[in-house]
């Protein structure tokens, strides 16, 4: 009896477990992607006003976003400075690939993030200007929809983990 | 960082093996020149030369090792940092100041609007001018223009390449500095090219003595008014000047007091009294010391110095 007790628990708890994670993983890519919002806000803003080149933008962007994009970020401008015969695209996209892996974002949010490494570092300031606002517009969609759906998102991932967790223990009974 | 290495830096990996392959003394070159599906060509000790492709000198073009048009697009990225935006009222000029001060010349398509040149695509054409710092090729004409502790107004007169940008950062370094117990004199330095202090980042690679300020990438004529308003110089040292509105400033600065150092194209007093701008600043005395360099003999070559009347006080 108290086998079946301990096992009722564990399985329900893990159960619910999972459900917190997943529920946890999708207010974490919102709030990933909002810090990717500020951080390329800031971008744009260096690049409008500053004419600050790429190196050193990222450079101050790692400087001062501790969350999860730092070491994404330090890796481009450091990549950057080597001038090692790699193109901006290469850099970024591997840059977007290896240190993109622990956060939250989608794989559609990544191709999205590489597609925008496609389009910095040439052609004037204009150009660069509407190829980040293209990109924050999409962001800016992405935020709206996943805020809109990620309450009850949340509570259905909680509740479909502790109902899961109740239903294959009564099944095991 | 040394002179091999800021060149190098630039420079597309291929070249780069090339040029580090050569051997050759980068304090003893002065251009490199790129040109899309033509060769390499350097200007080393006054004379141009080849690059074959056992990374040998040459004199003959038979050989030589021909520059790519990916190499070019590879050292246009290099040599703006990943972010050609960032220099684009440089190139509308035709040139971008890399990280120890050299000038990298750009041609290629020009985009218009109306009648501005408003950006270059398709950089073909790219010509890396070195810069060198001698310091203390000022020394034997310092005491032509100062008295005392005074600085004259002064003009170098030189034509393109003859050494006058090397030769007003000394003449600024040694005034700023002042003598080893005298008392130096607060220069203001509008270096609207970057190049005679270099600035990487705002901080000067070149040394302009210990009582310079530096308005660094600033239009001349704007930069002069700022300066004289904010940091109060008592010397004021401008590279290149030719337009209205630098003629303007000059005088706006000779009538705050300011002392003036600056240079301008030409090869003598006679050939600038004929511009119509500068011209007229000459034929008013405005300057009291000219200064005429001839590159015919070696870069930096002092050929005469007179005074306002035209007195040649130094003789080379």
């Amino acid at each position: 009896m108290i086998l079946k007790v301990i096992g009722a628990i564990l399985t329900i708890s893990s159960c619910t477990a999972l459900g917190l994670y997943f529920s946890m993983e999708i207010r974490t890519r919102l709030k990933e992607l909002c810090e990717l919002r500020k951080y390329i806000t800031i971008l744009r803003g260096d690049i409008r006003y500053g004419g600050t080149p790429l190196p050193e933008a990222f450079k101050g962007l790692a400087e001062r976003s501790p969350g999860s994009f730092q070491g994404f970020f330090r890796y481009v401008s450091q990549e950057l400075l080597l001038l090692n015969g790699q193109t901006f695209q290469e850099i970024w996209e591997i840059g977007v690939k290896k240190h993109l892996n622990d956060t939250c974002l989608n794989k559609q949010d990544k191709d999205n993030i590489i597609s925008l490494g496609e389009n910095l570092g040439h052609l004037d300031r204009e150009m660069q200007i509407n190829t980040i606002d293209l990109f924050l517009s999409q962001l800016e969609g992405e935020i709206n929809e996943l805020s809109i759906v990620v309450k009850e998102r949340t509570k259905l991932y909680n509740t479909l983990g502790i109902m899961s967790g109740i239903f294959i223990t009564i099944i095991m009974l | 960082m040394d002179k091999k290495e800021e060149i190098l830096k630039v420079l597309s990996l291929n070249l780069r093996k090339v040029m580090a392959g050569s051997n050759l003394n980068f304090e003893q070159l002065q251009e490199i020149r790129l040109r899309v599906n033509k060769p390499l060509i350097v200007i080393y000790k006054n004379k141009e030369y080849f690059i074959n492709k056992e990374y040998k000198f040459d004199s003959s073009k038979k050989n030589a090792y021909i520059v790519t048009q990916n190499e070019m697009r590879e050292t246009m990225e290099y040599i703006s940092n990943y972010s050609l935006y960032a220099f684009e009222d440089e190139i509308r000029q035709g040139f971008i100041t890399i990280q120890g001060g050299h000038r990298v010349g750009v041609a290629g398509k020009a985009v218009t609007d109306g009648d501005k040149v408003k950006n270059l695509k398709h950089i073909s054409f790219i010509n890396i001018r070195l810069s060198h710092q001698i310091q203390g090729c000022a020394t034997p004409i310092l005491p032509y223009i100062m008295e005392e502790e005074l600085v004259y107004h002064t003009l170098i007169i030189s034509p393109p390449g003859g050494g006058k940008t090397t030769l007003l950062r000394d003449i600024i370094r040694q005034i700023s500095n002042g003598a080893a117990e005298g008392k130096g004199t607060t220069v203001g330095v509008v270096d609207e090219r970057s190049e005679i202090g270099a600035c990487y980042m705002g901080i000067p690679q070149n040394d302009l003595g210990i009582r310079t300020d530096i308005l660094d990438c600033c239009p001349k004529a704007v930069g002069m008014m700022m300066l004289i308003r904010s940091m109060s110089p008592e010397v004021i040292a401008v590279d290149e000047i030719g337009s209205r509105e630098d003629m303007e400033a000059l005088e706006y600065a000779i009538n705050c007091g300011c002392k003036l150092i600056a240079t301008v194209h030409g090869s003598s007093v006679d050939d600038i009294i004929n511009k119509p701008l500068i011209g007229r600043l000459v034929k008013e005395k405005i300057f009291e010391r000219y200064i005429i360099l001839n590159a015919k003999r070696n870069i930096g070559y002092i050929e005469t110095i007179c005074d306002s009347r035209g007195t040649v006080l130094f003789h080379g």
